[in-house]
């Protein structure tokens, strides 16, 4: 219960067009098969290229797709990659890291040399890489993203279950007989998820422009499953024609990449004390004003 | 009196805002430095002492606003209500800084001799080598061994006594006519607290400054002080020289804070003596008199009304309705 | 100091072995037999003969260990293999690319330098203002923005709809502009976030009082005083969107049709020509470490502990 009452506590202070935001992308992820007007894949080749009209309100692509569907089914596509991106990512990365986090000594060490390492290369070009070696496909792009996660996560799980380990109440089950398994199952790994999951939401928006850029180059999700990369690439050679055909899906993806980094940027504690803000401190000299000032 | 007097305070109020709230953590303060003098602010932390000295400059972190009223006359300028860039042109200039803690106040990206060359630069006009030549033999003032090897030396390489040491020659790199030191000696070591005290004493003879020093030290300020103003709660609770002060107390809390101080004829394994109670928080202006609920002396009109600073001639003027009552009441007598 | 950089120098040596290891391994470990590929792409339906001279020629039949010191001497030497597709030899193709790749990346990592700076002054000097908020929009839609659509947003509204710049071509400055502006805009907005936060928590720091106690306007302290103290902070972001940027450059050249290494690397990829992406990861990689190592040595300079410790060492 308690745990919940803090996410709602969390939910209420996250900024409202980042939570707007997101949770329109995530509705609409959800909801895509039943929300999409037209079947996202029906072309008709009389209608291409269509400005938008009330039958189809965003206007048609080149083989005269319905561009609202598409629109609205790529969110599906994202919201679904990311998932799993993040899924595999994190598994991994809690797994190593709670594991250095809880045993110290010399399997940290190991343990996070190699993550050191994982950290120390460009991700994504070995990611590129790999799908160059195995050929591009829907499970090679999300294996490669996760690959280029997984150290990240790692290194905030291992901080992260250092700090859960020294709690003094993890001390006290200790010495009260607790068993290995009981405290890493029952207590470490826990706490160790709930606080990653909160740092894995400023991730997501990276995530999403990385399955975009992947698919955007050719190498990412593979036709015809509608999605936002893919969409603007093939509207590109029409751009002097049908320019919001190009501007519509990185306009879309754009924004909800905001709102995961306006909920990332709220999550991070780079806060510095900034001005007071000018009604404040209207307010407060209001208040002072009632009190009784000294003669002069 | 008032042509001798480089610092006069009188009336101030400090009303201070942030995000969170509004308080006065000054409320009426008023006095003054003689050229050449020190006094001490004491009082515990919380109690104001540090708004008082620095809101008037514009010290204040980002995030905080302060609105002064009453009156700060400076070597004959009137303080409150002067423009940022005119005050710009006082502080480090004719009112020189010192902090608590020299690790944090200076800056750990720069060597230690720009950080006070920028001084002379700023307020004296030097160029950049008559400044740094200004530094060494500011260095040479302040006594740090071996100072050539000093100006390059970054702050971490120094000890914490070394640290102070360039602290103080930043303050009186422009040779001030008023010193500000916030608690100089309490991050340092017992043994190197008196050395920087007899670095202040020499400086001030020699440059005749006047220096505010702010503490909670009572033997700092037996040893430096002339007179001393104890603060409580925003307000002076008593001000007086410090013979006056320190050896025949006269408001409660003064005397129950100089009764808390441990002494040499204690037994061993006597249990430690301090002041019942803890002092209030800061926020809006209280009725009455804020050491009310912890003064052993208290009687009714505490609570209700604010007793103003009074004192005859020969004592410390002291802000307590008992023991003003009692002194009338003698007078009348005589 | 010397000390120091002699363990960095290690640290980059033997990440640089790791960066070859990785890059013959993924070679090795790729699905379906390597001999089998290239002899079909000579002549279909390769005969098992073929095959095996392919492998002869190749050294496909020595053990792993001997494989990998071949190449890795032919590596030393320039000689980086012959692309399956093509089959040019692909040392000579990565020089005459590389100086496109630098360019762009070079010049991208001066524009969003300039930018950042700009960007995060502008928050720094007028806290809470227009300047500020505009320069915290910027960020946010630079680090939100994909880079593709970046690039498309700048050739339509620069080169198509008002003709300002070519888009496409290596002649000249003003055909840079378009794609600097592009590969520069990521870690522009993250570079600006960077100094913005860097200074503002410098001004909080006790020193920026000290300094305001000694007259200096705010503008003073933020540069002479908070400034020399994001450096190493900077230094290091700095080296960490490097590495973006090589992510960046495949897409940013396909888009402008430059023929850099990041556009023959792409055509790798897609194309599964092995020795193409192995040649160009290893291109990648170890511009990556040596651009680490200049972070380090970089941030030794800037930051007066670090320089002392390795003097004492």
């Amino acid at each position: 219960m308690r745990r919940l009452r803090d996410l709602f506590q969390a939910l209420a202070q996250l900024p409202r067009l980042a939570f707007l935001a997101v949770g329109l992308f995530v509705l609409l992820g959800v909801l895509a098969p039943w929300l999409a007007p037209y079947d996202p894949n029906a072309q008709d080749l009389l209608a291409a290229h269509a400005d938008p009209s009330w039958q189809h309100w965003l206007g048609t692509d080149h083989l005269g797709r319905d561009t609202l569907s598409r629109l609205i089914v790529s969110a599906r596509t994202s919201l679904v990659g990311m998932s799993l991106v993040l899924l595999i990512a994190l598994s991994v990365g809690i797994t190593i890291g709670t594991v250095a986090g809880y045993r110290r000594g010399w399997v940290e060490e190991v343990l996070m040399r190699i993550v050191d390492v994982g950290l120390a290369m460009p991700s994504l070009i070995v990611a590129l890489a790999v799908i160059g070696i195995f050929g591009t496909g829907y499970w090679n792009m999300i294996l490669a993203l996760a690959l280029a996660w997984w150290p990240g996560s790692a290194r905030i799980s291992r901080a992260v279950a250092v700090g859960v380990m020294n709690r003094p109440h993890i001390e006290s089950l200790r010495v009260l007989g607790a068993s290995p398994g009981r405290i890493y199952f029952h207590h470490l790994l826990p706490s160790t998820i709930g606080a990653v999951l909160v740092y894995a939401t400023a991730d997501a928006g990276a995530v999403a422009l990385s399955i975009a850029t992947l698919s955007f180059l050719g190498l990412g999700i593979q036709p015809p499953t509608p999605e936002w990369g893919q969409m603007l690439v093939d509207a590109l050679p029409y751009l002097e024609s049908a320019p919001w055909q190009v501007i519509l899906p990185g306009l879309v993806l754009t924004l909800v990449v905001i709102g995961f980094n306006l909920l990332g940027e709220s999550i991070a504690l780079n806060r510095v004390p900034t001005p007071l803000p000018r009604r404040i401190l209207l307010k407060r000299r209001a208040v002072a004003a009632g009190w009784k000032k000294a003669a002069p | 009196m008032t042509s001798t007097n480089i610092l006069q305070v009188s009336h101030l109020c400090v009303d201070l805002y942030t995000t969170r709230a509004a308080l006065r953590p000054v409320d009426d303060v008023s006095y003054e430095v003689a050229a050449g003098e020190t006094l001490a602010i004491v009082g515990e932390s919380g109690s104001g002492k540090t708004v008082l000295n620095f809101a008037p400059l514009g010290l204040m972190p980002t995030g905080v606003v302060t609105d002064l009223s009453g009156s700060i006359l400076f070597d004959g300028q009137q303080l409150v209500g002067l423009s940022e860039p005119a005050l710009r042109r006082i502080r480090g200039g004719k009112i020189g800084t010192i902090f608590q803690d020299p690790m944090s106040a200076l800056n750990p990206a720069l060597r230690i001799g720009r950080q006070i060359a920028e001084v002379a630069e700023l307020h004296l006009g030097m160029t950049s080598s008559q400044a740094e030549a200004r530094a060494l033999d500011l260095l040479k003032l302040v006594r740090m061994s071996d100072p050539e090897a000093r100006l390059r030396q970054y702050p971490h390489e120094l000890s914490g006594g070394l640290r102070q040491r360039a602290m103080i020659a930043i303050a009186i790199a422009a040779e001030p006519k008023l010193l500000i030191a916030d608690e100089p000696t309490t991050a340092l070591d017992v043994t190197v607290q008196a050395q920087i005290i007899g670095l202040l004493k020499d400086l001030q003879r020699r440059l005749n400054t006047a220096i505010v020093l702010i503490t909670h030290d009572m033997g700092v300020v037996a040893s430096i002080a002339a007179r001393v103003a104890v603060m409580y709660a925003g307000r002076l609770a008593e001000y007086g020289s410090v013979e006056e002060v320190l050896l025949t107390p006269r408001h409660p809390y003064t005397s129950g804070l100089i009764a808390a101080l441990p002494s040499v004829d204690d037994a061993p394994g006597s249990p430690f003596r301090g002041l019942p109670g803890t002092p209030p928080v800061l926020g809006a202006p209280l009725p009455g008199c804020a050491f009310a609920p912890r003064c052993p002396q208290v009687i009714d009109i505490c609570a209700r009304r604010y007793p103003p600073l009074a004192g005859g001639a020969g004592t410390a003027a002291v802000a307590c309705h008992v023991v003003n009552a009692r002194q009338s009441k003698e007078q009348a007598h005589a | 100091m010397s000390t120091l950089i002699a363990i960095r120098l290690r640290n980059a040596v033997v990440l640089l072995v790791l960066a070859t290891m990785l890059c013959f391994a993924l070679v090795v470990s790729a699905p379906g037999n390597v001999a089998v590929l290239i002899a079909e792409l000579r002549t279909p339906k390769a005969t098992f003969e073929q095959i095996r001279v392919v492998e002869e020629e190749l050294g496909l039949n020595q053990p792993l260990i001997l494989r990998y010191g071949s190449w890795l001497n032919g590596a030393l030497h320039g000689n980086l293999g012959v692309s399956y597709k093509t089959g040019d030899a692909i040392g000579p193709a990565l020089a005459s690319r590389l100086p496109i790749t630098l360019t762009l990346v070079v010049g991208g990592a001066a524009f969003a330098m300039l930018l950042s700076f700009a960007l995060g002054f502008l928050g720094a000097l007028w806290p809470g203002r227009f300047g500020d908020a505009l320069s915290r929009v910027i960020a946010l839609l630079g680090a939100s923005m994909p880079s593709f659509f970046v690039g498309a947003l700048l050739i339509y509204a620069l080169a198509v709809e008002l003709g300002l710049f070519p888009t496409f071509g290596t002649a000249g400055l003003s055909s840079w502009v378009l794609p600097w502006m592009t590969i520069g805009l990521l870690p522009a907005a993250v570079l600006s976030r960077v100094v913005r936060v860097g200074l503002e928590e410098a001004m909080a720091r006790p020193f920026a009082l000290t300094a305001s106690a000694k007259g200096l306007s705010r503008r003073a302290i933020l540069f002479r005083h908070a400034l020399p103290n994001i450096a190493p902070t900077y230094i290091n972001a700095l080296g960490a969107q490097g590495g973006a940027m090589v992510v960046g450059a495949v897409v940013v050249e396909p888009l402008f049709a430059l023929k850099g290494v990041a556009d023959l690397f792409l055509q790798g990829v897609l194309f599964r020509d092995f020795m193409v992406v192995q040649a160009c990861l290893l291109v990648f990689l170890t511009s990556f470490i040596l651009l680490n190592l200049m972070v380090d040595i970089g941030m030794m300079f800037t930051d007066p502990k670090l320089r002392r410790q390795g003097a004492n060492a």
